[in-house]
């Protein structure tokens, strides 16, 4: 029979966060740019480390402190979180690990 | 007449092949409708008096069929005698004149076609996840659709 502890230990490391990472709670999500973003990026996707439970804003801070190019279109951008647009802003996620989350410059289609 | 065998269908499709009006205006067509209407939006060759070059579109595709899929959703639930709906739109290059985008709807009669497809270009203009750049002779600029509300208004 395990302890409490370790079967916490155990059920963290079941759903993709690494043991021992204190209660910082991070997870992998994939990151997609699209049309300008993927210019300044340099990239159309790849898999960033972020926090689990962040508002918007700081999820777009993350992501610039990876590519610091993209703090020129601040302004412009939206992101979809798992297919759902979402503001920049005060709007608080809670992240799974393999959520998609991507930038989304203005659109054109049409 | 049965009505059944005519279930209303949703036919998206995202592709770098030209687009065809024949296809897309056969898919909608039915025994128990009167009315197909049409949308075509064509490449023009030039924007605020320079030349365009050619058009490359991208997409969020897994995202832009989820989109189109709820702007078919509204449409019946907006105009329920609707049958047929078809939205193809064209990704990659798109050459000056060709068609990037083909909507078609099929009503019993026209007033619900004609506004539905009019619903249809202007919703997707607002929520698709799709992308147009235009290649000019010297630079190339992203375009971005007046219904995008996170677009930068001013220029």
């Amino acid at each position: 029979r395990l302890s409490a502890g370790r079967r916490r230990h155990r059920e963290r490391a079941a759903q993709g966060c690494p043991p021992g990472d204190g209660g910082s709670m991070r997870c992998q999500v994939s990151v997609l740019y699209f049309a300008r973003s993927a210019e300044l990026a340099g990239l159309r996707c790849e898999t960033l480390s972020v926090p689990r439970r962040l508002t918007s804003l700081q999820l777009w801070e993350e992501i610039v402190k990876a590519h610091p190019r993209l703090a020129v279109i601040q302004d412009q951008v939206v992101f979809a979180v798992r297919q759902e647009y979402v503001l920049l802003g005060d709007q608080f996620l809670v992240l799974q690990p393999g959520d998609e989350v991507a930038i989304i410059p203005p659109i054109s289609g049409g | 007449m049965d009505e059944s065998e005519d279930v209303p269908k949703d036919f998206i499709k995202l592709k770098s092949e030209k687009l065809s009006v024949d296809e897309v205006s056969e898919l909608v067509v039915s025994p128990y409708c009167g009315a197909v209407s049409l949308f075509i939006g064509t490449t023009r060759n030039n924007f605020e008096g320079k030349k365009v070059i050619r058009l490359e579109y991208e997409a969020y595709t897994s995202m832009a069929e989820t989109e189109i899929k709820k702007i078919c959703r509204d449409v019946r639930q907006k105009w329920p005698s609707v049958k047929h709906i078809a939205v193809h739109h064209r990704l990659g290059v798109v050459p000056i004149t060709e068609a990037s985008v083909i909507i078609a709807v099929s009503s019993p009669h026209r007033a619900e076609s004609l506004e539905a497809v009019m619903y249809c270009i202007n919703t997707l203009k607002a929520s698709v996840p799709i992308w147009k750049k235009e290649i000019y002779e010297d630079e190339y600029s992203w375009k971005e659709n007046k219904e995008c509300f996170w677009a930068n208004s001013e220029k």
